[in-house]
């Protein structure tokens, strides 16, 4: 009788638990996010509270991870079962994402899909099914501590003169000047080498070709551009080197290279500042952007829940207020007067130089499949590339000996 | 004992045994053979596929670039560690068996770091190790120009050896003096009325007799410093480039942050099969090495 | 005396790098973060609120509570799983019982970093990742246990065989014999495995950032790396508070009982 009554209720529990998948009763979504930043939590849990208006059994949490291993914990919490129903992808683990079937597709659930740029969703599409919504196309600038310079005697060189090889002196010049740093590639560290992408590319060096299957980091633009780099670091002191923190955002350093959306950290700034696009390098003017994605994962258990709230996480309405942050793919909405609205810190003419004139022309930071390994290993064989007395050609053919295996794959 | 109590007993053994066995079956035998089967296997996180992948990640291990710069960074670290640790500890045991007052107190300072937490210790050390921490700013006081301790291959890999030694060297340093208090002193006064000095005295008495004490302590050292990965995680990353990615490191890195978990299996085969021959080695040095007094 | 004076002088140079890390994590953590790099032993003036920031940047008291509550089930589970197996290896005999003692020895053979990726997967299955099951249940069955129970039964087997020939007179059966008369006598070896297991559950690092990753289920070690502001780098005097909070009270604990915890740390062989 005993034995008959556990069977009975381990067949109702299994069912139970096989059920756990119909969506009926409260759901909670997880969402998880690279930005604890308070302006952005704000906005977010706003728009999910406009949601559960109209969706009152609805719950939304966002989970704000570290954003230096981001892509690794979200990885491990899929793996562990534990997936959240909507992640922001980076822009460099995008292929990885798109092409594994990890993402459900998201057509059906983007308002007026043929306002999107296509410049933007490029990396987010398979066999012409969009993998996950860009959210953010934020192009690189560089802030200047305006006040720091004018202490320093320097001036921000403009127009034609505003190069790299300018940019740096002026950067040197003031750390020199005023005991503080010259030119910080934000939330590079000498770790994430993607984010000195904004230099090299200026030498149009790549970090491998199109079709991502040849390793580009021996060729002569990236020789000439990471040989400036060097001597920026080591020989010209403007930019801090191995292990020296400073923080742009709290008056430590004279300039930084950085996506607009941190323009948010300058609301109770205490300097004045400016947003530049990045100087010319010897190949003209150019511009990078960096890519946040959301998709809805399928491993998650509320899929067509997630898809819902995506969809209007996504709309026109919401897009229009989170373009504050992180500029939109919407073409109606990159204009400078309608960013202008959304965005009192930053001028019109920023706006359009930066921003607009930016995503037009923008090219994406480095991605590639099986990117977690491939970016190890660039970062293991760059560096020796950090010390004052390096050679620049040998690390960097260096490089190519470590990735070209897996880039053939 | 009648049968019936030994029949007790029997039944009284095996249940007291049954958590413990079951746990090592559970926990450690089948994760064994799981983890051999796996290395066959390719888990792709992402598609949630599973599939068989034959030698795939046996032909891997065998091209992986890497993979020689790790076993030859294991290698450094493990040799290091043992040479620096045990000396280290041989010596504060002879010092600390002079018969001086304040020994206690000395015996709890340099034992005091095995009690602190692992990740504070090390925590700790990289502040200190920093470009502009603690260690430079005093060796710049006395007008010397310290390194990027961290940041350069042989000095990141001296760092971590060092950290790790003074971390744990306490432990050796107990035995090693236990073991000293337990020779003999006629011996010592025998060697020294045939007019013997003190250096010949360590090397032909004290040495050959503490040499138990010497295994047994080298073993549970090298088997350590393989299991060694807070330390390197904390510190280094395993950097700068590969020099200090010791094979655990590594293992951590492919399975947990690549999530190449098949990869991972493979590497975890290869540690199993480094400790297993260590092991192996060391049951036959005992044989020989070890002085008998016979 | 010159001799003597030699000595002292090279202990205490050598004590330097013992003690010192400890003085400059607590002093450093009272230094506010500008001077933070200064070469001062003693801060200018002492500033607690690193200490403060501990607790507002992570749930700490909560990761604090989770190492401490984990390492007490641990400790508490590992003796009796222990002691019961290493009594009946020590004292009993049964068929099987060397083969199944090998067995259980495999335990100290295998590092528990070969079988963590399966070790990982089956808890996956069974739904336990970022719960402290893992932590709990392979320390107390598991290969860490099997060093425990090695001890135990290298003490039982020194036990007077005369002792339990007087309980089996008074008509004890063999698992009152162990509860009231071996395990009493036992108290110096439960002792020191007492103290072993609790510190390398304090310690464990590997496993809690394998299986937990939500920060009010962190353990401390690996709580204590993660005060780090992902726009602004290391927090360093955050980080050394916090490290200072987890380090002092097991200092606290070991200065009172030093002798205890020497002895028993080294010969029960602590990972070297």
């Amino acid at each position: 009788m005993k034995l008959r009554a556990a069977i009975a209720s381990i067949v109702l529990l299994v069912s139970v638990a096989a059920c756990g998948g119909a969506e009926q009763g409260p759901v909670t979504l997880r969402m998880t996010t690279w930005s604890a930043n308070e302006a952005h939590v704000r906005l977010f849990n706003q728009i999910a509270a406009d949601y559960i208006k109209a969706h009152p059994d609805v719950t939304i949490k966002f989970d704000a991870l570290p954003v230096d291993t981001y892509t690794t914990t979200l990885t491990t919490q899929i793996a562990g079962g534990n997936a959240p129903d909507l992640a922001w992808i980076l822009e460099g683990s995008a292929p990885d994402f798109v092409s594994s079937g990890a993402l459900a597709p998201v057509d059906d659930a983007i308002e007026n899909p043929s306002e999107l740029a296509p410049s933007a969703t490029a990396l987010w599409k398979q066999d012409g099914k969009l993998i996950a919504y860009p959210f953010s196309t934020s192009p690189f600038g560089v802030f200047v501590n305006t006040d720091l310079l004018t202490q320093a005697g320097q001036k921000l060189p403009t127009g034609a003169d505003w190069t790299w090889d300018n940019a740096i002196a002026v950067a040197a010049a003031t750390a020199a000047k005023t005991g503080k740093q010259g030119l910080v590639p934000r939330d590079f560290d000498y770790k994430d080498w993607t984010n000195l992408a904004p230099i090299f590319d200026g030498w149009g060096a790549q970090a491998w070709s199109d079709d991502g299957k040849t390793c580009g980091f021996d060729q002569q633009p990236m020789i000439d551009a990471m040989t400036f780099i060097h001597q920026a670091i080591f020989t010209r002191k403007a930019i801090p080197g191995p292990g020296v923190a400073a923080d742009f955002f709290a008056g430590e350093s004279a300039m930084t290279i950085t996506q607009i959306s941190r323009a948010s950290l300058l609301k109770d700034g205490k300097f004045t500042w400016a947003l530049v696009p990045l100087p010319a390098g010897p190949k003209g003017t150019y511009s990078v952007i960096g890519q946040g994605g959301v998709g809805v994962l399928k491993q998650g258990k509320h899929v067509d829940a997630a898809k819902d709230f995506l969809k209007f996480f996504t709309g026109d309405a919401n897009s229009a207020k989170l373009a504050q942050f992180f500029p939109p793919p919407r073409t109606p909405q990159l204009t400078a007067d309608t960013l202008a609205r959304s965005n009192p810190l930053l001028s019109k003419e920023q706006l359009q130089s930066v921003v607009i004139d930016g995503i037009a022309n923008g090219v994406v930071k480095p991605s590639h499949a099986n990117n977690a390994q491939i970016s190890q290993a660039v970062r293991a064989a760059l560096d020796p590339l950090w010390t004052a007395d390096a050679e620049v050609p040998a690390v960097l053919k260096g490089v190519c000996t470590a990735i070209q295996p897996v880039l053939a794959k | 004992m009648t049968r019936a109590i030994k029949r007790q007993d029997r039944l009284t053994a095996y249940a007291f045994i049954a958590p413990q066995l079951a746990g090592t079956v559970a926990f450690v035998l089948i994760p064994l053979v799981l983890v051999a089967w796996y290395s066959l296997h390719e888990w792709n996180v992402l598609a949630n596929t599973f599939t068989f992948s034959g030698v795939d990640n046996y032909r891997q291990l065998a091209e992986d670039p890497t993979v020689p710069r790790v076993l030859r960074a294991t290698l450094l670290f493990s040799a290091g560690l043992v040479i620096v640790n045990l000396s280290l500890a041989l010596l504060l045991a002879v010092l600390l068996n002079q018969k001086l007052r304040g020994t206690t107190v000395f015996r709890v300072l340099f034992f005091s770091p095995v009690v602190v937490s692992l990740v504070a210790w090390t925590i700790v050390w990289r502040f200190m190790l920093q470009d502009n921490g603690g260690i430079n700013s005093f060796l710049d006081a006395v007008g010397l120009d310290g390194p990027n301790w961290l940041r350069s291959g042989g000095t990141a890999m001296a760092a971590v050896i060092v950290v790790q030694v003074l971390k744990n060297v306490g432990l050796n340093m107990v035995l090693f003096l236990a073991a000293l208090q337990g020779v003999p002193p006629e011996l010592y006064e025998a060697a020294r009325t045939d007019g013997a000095n003190a250096w010949t005295v360590f090397r032909r008495i004290t040495l050959p007799l503490i040499s138990p004490t010497i295994l047994l302590t080298s073993i549970i050292t090298v088997v350590g410093s393989l299991q060694v990965f807070a330390q390197i995680a904390v510190l280094t990353e395993g950097g700068p480039g590969t020099s200090t990615t010791v094979l655990v490191y590594y293992l951590y890195q492919q399975a947990f942050q690549f999530h190449a978990f098949g990869y991972g299996a493979t590497l975890s085969v290869l540690l199993f099969l480094i400790v297993l021959a260590l092991t192996v080695v060391q049951w036959q040095l005992r044989k020989r090495w070890v002085f008998h007094e016979s | 005396m010159r001799a003597k004076t030699t000595a002292y002088g090279i202990l205490l140079v050598l004590c330097v790098p013992f003690v010192f890390p400890t003085w400059w994590m607590v002093t450093s953590s009272l230094k506010p973060n500008a001077d933070i790099f200064g070469r001062s032993l003693w801060p200018s003036h002492v500033s607690f609120a690193a200490w403060h920031d501990v607790f507002t940047m992570q749930p700490f008291a909560r990761q604090y509570l989770n190492s401490a509550y984990i390492a007490v089930v641990v400790t508490l589970g590992t003796l009796v799983v222990a002691s019961m197996a290493g009594y009946a290896f020590a004292r009993i005999r049964f068929r099987g019982q060397n083969a199944l003692f090998l067995v259980v020895l495999s335990g100290l053979l295998i590092p528990s970093e070969v079988t963590i990726v399966p070790l990982f997967r089956i808890f996956n299955s069974l739904g336990l990742i970022d719960t402290h099951w893992p932590l709990i249940l392979v320390p107390i069955f598991g290969a860490p246990s099997v060093l425990a129970t090695f001890i135990m039964r290298q003490f039982f087997i020194t036990l007077p065989v005369e002792l339990e020939e007087a309980a089996r007179m008074d008509g004890l059966t063999r698992a009152a014999i162990f509860r009231r008369i071996a395990l009493p006598l036992a108290r110096p070896a439960l002792g020191a495995v007492a103290i072993f297991t609790f510190l390398t559950s304090w310690n464990l690092y590997l496993e809690p950032i394998v299986y937990l990753s939500s920060k009010s289920m962190f353990t401390l070690p690996q709580a204590l790396t993660q005060f780090t502001d992902p726009y602004q780098g290391q927090l360093w005097n955050v980080q050394l508070s916090a490290a200072s909070m987890t380090a002092i009270p097991v200092l606290i604990v070991f200065v009172i009982a030093q002798r205890q915890f020497i002895e028993g740390l080294a010969h029960t062989g602590l990972k070297g």
